[in-house]
């Protein structure tokens, strides 16, 4: 990310919490703050209060009493959400059914009393750069769900703002519209280079888009960092599962070493401990001859995904182990393998994790 | 006590603009209106009263009430009004004086119709989208309720104590709702609390009350529950409130019934030849 070339509002969230009249605590109170033209991206299950943060930062509630946000060190807190200047892009779009793609698109700019010129010729530009050239006069209920989707970008983004919200605009998709779309909307947001703060349940949408993942869970923030400290750092077990595969291994240690049923596994860094929590990615273990591996297991399932094969092995640890092996090796159910992982790929959880 | 059931008939945010004037650029809400009187007068049993619920005028001016008197003029029943977010109390109270409680300030009323007490509060706040219920109207309120701890009660003002699920209405309604509740949970006899502003039939429990807000006879207010629309407006059909009291132990009860205003197929009977169900 190029802060320099980066556009619209720098954003402070400060201790901002929610709970409702029922008293269930949506959001435990939280601080972040998002540079400005930096896509944060907001991961978690569902439940875990990323909604309810980005509705905060929308206007659309208000924290508890001590929570303020602010936009360019302005406190917005008391700003209704008109005059926060955001763009947002949800879910089921929001867009007015039976008006045309170019009416929709303008209306924001409608509203702001920008005239008549002024707004056909920014719609133009906004249909270009979203891809629906063609599509001007047609009712958005004639259009397609990848179709309305970029409808909404083109509409959010037409006001300028300061700030672009997006609330798992990719959910209501199939799956292989989702990916082609994920990519275009990358695209699109770099090149807008607002300040772009992006809700969804979707790790691989997370690591795709984000300049920063937030993962949520429970109201609460799990871990702040870029998707490759998010990845290889993951600082307890939740984050270590929700983002790709991870082999959480629980077992005593010895001299440096996780003591496992299947041989010892060498732990890089300081290991003082007598025992672990800890994580490896699949893509971390290789498949080598058994005989002088310090490690050893017997293949349960081999599936070749066409990229890499991936392989359950159990024997090796207490739980079976998940491996994803390059797609030449050549091995099947039933063989007994050694496995070979390098120190730094064991990544040590907090005990209780 | 009076054994006669009472029917009092609402109807809400009516919209009135100067005569040829449409609101929203789309909607003729004084030919909605009209549609409207013609449906209360056909209606049997004839209601006993007919409140307006507030937003009777729409920028408000004096030419709009004037227009409103107009249209309400072939009106068989008697009728009140209680102002909301669009209306001016003082073009109000000139355009149609009634006995209300104070002389300037708020329009509050009380009625008695046969076994039945209606307190009308006025919840409008001058120049502001949202409700409020001042100081003066809660004490009187409070004392009229207090005064006849036996009879029931009907409460109307145009702001919903409650929250509907539509974003924008919800920041505008009724901002002092637990003074309101206080009362209410102090005073058994109220029955029902009776509100529009939102251009919905919507229906909740309030402080222990079943709270309504009444539909329009013109447009409703888009049931925007998750998708953050801009606040727009549907055509949907239009319809009145019809507030039945029956005596009975204790309070009686109270049955409100949605009434849609147009025509209709019907009625035609169930039951033909020998009694048989068709």
């Amino acid at each position: 990310m190029n802060v320099a070339a980066g556009h619209g509002a720098s954003v402070r969230v400060e201790n901002c919490g929610k709970t409702f009249a029922d008293g269930t605590r949506a959001l435990e109170p939280a601080t972040l703050d998002i540079a400005r033209g930096e896509t944060l991206v907001l991961l978690g299950p569902s439940g875990c209060g990323k909604t309810s943060m980005l509705r905060i930062i929308a206007g659309l509630e208000l924290p508890d009493p001590g929570g303020r946000v602010l936009f360019d060190d302005k406190d917005m807190t008391a700003v209704p959400i008109e005059q926060r200047n955001v763009g947002m892009v949800f879910q089921s779009y929001a867009l007015f059914p039976n008006m045309s793609v170019a009416d929709n698109i303008g209306y924001g700019l409608k509203i702001r009393g920008i005239g008549r010129e002024e707004r056909a010729r920014r719609v133009a530009e906004l249909v270009a750069l979203t891809n629906i050239s063609g599509l001007e006069n047609r009712r958005i209920e004639q259009l397609s769900g990848g179709q309305r989707q970029r409808v909404a970008l083109a509409r959010a983004v037409a006001i300028r703002p300061g700030i672009l919200l997006l609330d798992e605009p990719l959910t209501a998709l199939d799956a292989a519209l989702r990916d082609r779309l994920r990519g275009e909307l990358n695209r699109l947001l770099r090149a807008l280079g607002i300040t772009t703060i992006y809700v969804t349940h979707d790790q691989s949408e997370a690591m795709e888009l984000g300049d920063r993942i937030v993962v949520m869970q429970k109201g609460s923030i799990a871990q702040i960092g870029t998707p490759r400290e998010i990845y290889f750092a993951p600082k307890n077990r939740f984050v270590a599962e929700f983002i790709g595969a991870a082999n959480i291994i629980e077992s005593p240690v010895e001299n440096g070493h996780l003591v496992l049923p299947g041989g010892r596994q060498p732990i890089g860094g300081d290991a003082n401990l007598a025992a672990a929590v800890a994580m490896i990615r699949p893509e971390t273990i290789r498949v080598v001859e058994a005989e002088a591996a310090p490690l050893k297991g017997i293949i349960d399932s081999v599936s070749f995904i066409g990229d890499r094969q991936r392989m359950i092995v159990s024997g090796a640890s207490s739980k079976p182990l998940t491996l994803d092996a390059p797609n030449t090796v050549k091995a099947q159910a039933g063989e007994r393998i050694g496995l070979s992982i390098a120190p730094e790929a064991v990544r040590l959880l907090p005990p209780g994790s | 006590m009076s054994e006669k059931p009472v029917h009092i008939a609402q109807i809400s945010d009516l919209h009135i603009k100067p005569p040829g004037s449409l609101a929203y650029g789309r909607v003729d809400t004084a030919a909605a209106l009209s549609r409207c009187v013609a449906a209360l007068n056909a209606f049997a049993p004839r209601p006993d009263l007919m409140v307006i619920s507030g937003d009777l005028a729409d920028t408000p001016t004096a030419v709009e009430y004037q227009h409103l008197k107009r249209l309400l003029a072939p009106l068989e029943l008697p009728f009140v009004g209680i102002p909301g977010n669009h209306d001016s109390r003082e073009l109000m109270r000139e355009a149609l004086p009634q006995a209300y409680a104070f002389p300037s300030g708020p329009l509050d009323q009380h009625l008695a119709i046969g076994g039945l007490d209606l307190l009308l509060l006025d919840s409008s706040v001058p120049g502001k989208p949202h409700g409020e219920l001042e100081a003066s109207t809660l004490q009187w309120c409070e004392a009229t309720l207090a005064s006849s701890p036996d009879r029931p009660a009907l409460v109307f003002l145009h702001h919903p104590p409650f929250k509907a699920g539509i974003w924008h209405m919800d920041r505008q309604n009724l901002l002092n709702a637990g003074e309101l509740a206080a009362i209410v949970r102090r005073h058994p006899r109220v029955q029902r609390i009776a509100t529009g502003h939102v251009h919905r039939a919507t229906l909740t429990t309030f402080a222990g009350v079943t709270t309504t807000i009444c539909p329009a006879p013109n447009h409703a207010v888009d049931l925007d529950l998750a998708q953050l629309r801009e606040p727009s407006f549907k055509v949907e059909p239009p319809a009145f409130h019809l507030h039945s009291w029956y005596p009975g132990e204790g309070f009686g009860s109270v049955v409100t019934h949605q009434v849609p205003i147009g025509e209709f197929d019907g009625p035609h009977p169930f039951f033909g030849k020998h009694g048989k169900l068709l």
